[in-house]
């Protein structure tokens, strides 16, 4: 009997002939995420089992594999021999102290002298022997113990299921460039893309020195929170500085927000294209702030060609907060930090800027020359 | 790099520190033990408690217990001096002292506090008003860690206590102690000092008390420092600030004359260029300069500076999370002079041509980031 952790995968199956490749880039996953950690990952039918870990290592090989998308479901359970007794033997170590139980039998090795009712009924019977704390019932018990009978003399036994991710494995859905920026939205951002198997890259924009260090800082650990279920993440860092005071000393100052957008844009493109990137992700929700409305999401598109993705759309500011806690970098975006595009922020921004006019202003600016000097700023680091 | 945040902290005095390190690292022994070596290290701090007290006090009429720093210090006076009735202090005290008394209130003491003057000096009237029969302790900075505006902390121990005898007077001295000349003056109850301001070490300081006071214990364990702040006893920390204190006692007149000159030449280039708005007063500590650049983000000035090789400070470092210095608003001044509050903060260490070049530098970067944001 050994102390395994079961992975059942989502949608996966639903994969005609491509299903291969999705299951090598998903164990790929796995792995990575399993990395420092002794062990063994073996496929069976429809599902992956980690073995061989140190067991006191169980939990931590539990959470990591929690957080890896295409993961529907996980259990910490047992792998052991297919008689009764070996299986008696690992479901009183998964058994409930006190109340009400079944046993839920699945039964994939189909020559097993016992149905699965029978061995449900069995084990249920000896339960109770040992325990008489315990009573049955079958439609709405408080815990219930899951024996899976599988090919070649092997049983796994469970007590529990815990969510994954869902989703599916990162890396089977092409590469992209988030724009984080060390606020709530845009790690949730770059959460529900990779859920969707996008890689994700990060570009950070700072202003130093109007913006401090510590804003830098905060954007590292959000991105090794995200790094957790994204896999390796590189983090770009590119000063706007200049491109801000050359802003504010050229152009209209309600459309400061709006203009320095434009520059992000331009210059996520650049690095997105330069490392074959294919797409822009940022954290934009339709009316949120001055820059998040048609209009100014449409004057910040009208510089790019690569499509930008916005998950987080049609989402209230709760729903990303909720989204942010669960997946943990709540506590850390809500750290006070200062965002470069509040430094010269105007009194009133404008919220409807039309495409013309932005152009107009921006005329007044020597844009590729800024562009170039903001690119060339450009720091990468690797969080592992 | 030249270092003018000597208010925050100061670097290490390098003698002190390889001494008591020496010392610490051959004297390991836990000076409560009860064998040669705990005697030993016991006896090397009473000998640092005597130099650090015979500094500033008599040992006839003072004593003086170590603590982790300033700010234990003055919350061990808060808790300990203030329980009952009302408290009163200034709202130009450092938060170790002012948030104690805010947390005083849950703790059933009225906290009182007196307005400061523009220069952050107390006006001894306004804060006499507030005390009354049922006032228990009152805390007065010595020198305002933010403008350097001194209070004569003497004569407004003299003045609470015809007032009302029974008061306990505590003054916090961490930007006093090692920096004006000088003896505690004898209406003073208790007195808070900070070792890392004087070439000391983080985490040490000392609450000293004039004798016969008797105050409850600050922390509940093995009866160190006369039961009053039990736990084993910081003994690296401790000879290091004894050492750096000694040598800083030795030459404060002299160095008190000389960093007055660098700061009244450094006060004189910074008015003159017409960026600056000096905040702090002119009889005030020569150990601190504070100015404002109005219009500009003190802060933004502050990376532009280090990254000009000036170090220097945005209001108490201890409170730089929050967007304005508390004290300096206390002082009446509008939001944009607040915003560009920058403090210089010298050291016996300064010389007189780095602090000269400084000025240059700030000067030039002022100019530079003012015409940037116009």
């Amino acid at each position: 009997m050994e102390k395994v952790v079961i992975i059942r995968y989502a949608e996966i199956h639903l994969k005609g002939k491509n299903r291969g490749y999705f299951e090598r880039v998903f164990a790929m996953n796995l792995e990575r995420s399993l990395k420092g950690v002794r062990h063994e990952l073996h496929r069976t039918s429809g599902r992956w089992l980690v073995a061989k870990f140190p067991e006191e290592q169980a939990e931590d090989v539990a959470r990591r594999v929690s957080k890896v998308f295409g993961v529907h479901s996980y259990s910490l359970g047992y792998e052991t021999g297919s008689t009764l007794e070996e299986i008696y033997e690992a479901v009183r170590l998964v058994a409930p102290k006190s109340g009400t139980f079944k046993v839920e039998t699945h039964r994939g090795y189909k020559q097993y002298p016992l149905n699965s009712m029978e061995i449900s009924a069995e084990i249920g019977a000896r339960m109770l022997e040992d325990n008489p704390a315990l009573t049955v019932d079958v439609h709405t018990p408080a815990h219930t113990v899951y024996v899976d009978v599988r090919q070649n003399g092997v049983a796994l036994v469970f007590g529990s299921y815990g969510a994954g991710p869902g989703g599916m494995p990162v890396g089977t859905a092409g590469e992209g460039l988030l724009l984080i920026s060390g606020g709530i939205d845009s790690p949730v951002a770059g959460y529900m893309m990779a859920k969707r198997g996008l890689v994700v890259e990060l570009l950070h924009f700072h202003s130093y020195p109007y913006t401090n260090e510590g804003a830098k800082e905060k954007v590292v650990a959000l991105s090794k929170i995200l790094s957790a279920y994204t896999g390796v993440v590189r983090l770009t860092t590119v000063s706007v500085t200049h491109i801000q005071e050359e802003i504010h000393k050229k152009c209209a100052a309600e459309l400061n927000v709006t203009l320095l957008r434009r520059f992000m844009f331009r210059i996520a493109e650049r690095i997105a294209k330069a490392r074959g990137l294919s797409c822009l992700v940022t954290g934009e929700s339709l009316g949120q702030v001055a820059s998040q409305t048609m209009e100014g999401l449409t004057s910040s598109n009208a510089v790019v060609t690569l499509p930008v993705l916005r998950p987080l759309i049609g989402f209230d500011k709760e729903e990303i907060i909720e989204r942010a806690k669960k997946m943990g970098t709540y506590e850390t975006s809500i750290l006070p930090y200062e965002d470069c595009c509040t430094v010269f922020l105007p009194e009133f921004p404008a919220t409807r800027p039309k495409l013309e006019r932005i152009e107009r202003e921006e005329g007044a600016l020597d844009v590729e020359a800024l562009i170039a000097e903001s690119l060339a700023t450009a720091e990468t680091v690797r969080l592992d | 790099m030249i270092y003018l945040d000597n208010a925050a902290t100061t670097r290490p005095d390098g003698q002190a520190l390889s001494r008591a390190a020496e010392e610490a690292f051959q004297h390991y022994f836990n000076p409560s033990a009860r064998y040669g070596g705990g005697f030993l290290v016991h006896r090397l701090i009473e000998e640092a408690r005597s130099r650090l007290l015979a500094s500033v006090a008599s040992a006839e009429n003072y004593e003086l217990e170590f603590t982790s720093g300033g700010t234990e210090a003055d919350n061990h006076a808060v808790f300990s001096g203030a329980r009952r009735g009302n408290a009163v202090t200034s709202a130009g005290e450092h938060s170790a002292v002012y948030e104690s008394f805010v947390a005083l209130r849950g703790r059933g003491v009225e906290p009182r506090f007196a307005p400061v003057r523009r220069d952050g000096s107390v006006d001894p009237e306004r804060l006499l008003s507030l005390v009354d029969e049922k006032t228990t302790f009152v805390s007065v900075v010595h020198v305002n860690n933010e403008t350097g505006a001194i209070n004569e902390i003497g004569a407004l121990a003299q003045a609470v206590k015809e007032k009302n005898p029974r008061c306990v007077f505590h003054s916090d001295g961490v930007q006093a102690f090692g920096k004006l000349p000088g003896k505690i003056p004898p209406a003073v109850d208790l007195y808070s000092v900070s070792a890392h301001k004087i070439g000391g070490l983080k985490g040490t300081g000392a609450l000293i008390r004039r004798k016969g006071l008797a105050l409850p214990p600050y922390l509940f364990g093995g009866g160190q420092e006369g039961g009053l702040r039990s736990g084993t006893e910081n003994v690296l920390g401790i000879l290091a600030f004894s050492y750096a204190a000694e040598r800083k006692f030795g030459a404060i007149q002299g160095d008190h004359v000389r960093v007055d000159g660098i700061a009244r030449r450094t006060r004189a280039r910074l008015e003159e260029s017409g960026l600056f708005a000096v905040l702090s007063p002119e009889n005030g500590s020569p150990y601190i300069l504070t100015v404002a650049c109005e219009g500009v983000r003190g802060e933004v000035l502050q990376r532009m500076l280090y990254d000009r090789g000036v170090a220097v400070g945005t209001g108490s470092a201890c409170s730089s999370k929050k967007p304005h210095s508390r004290i300096i608003e206390a002082c009446g001044y509008k939001k944009s002079v607040l915003d560009g509050v920058l403090r210089l903060s010298f050291s016996p260490e300064t010389a007189e041509d780095e602090a000269a070049e400084a000025a240059e530098i700030l000067c030039n970067t002022a100019k530079e980031l003012k015409e940037k944001l116009s």
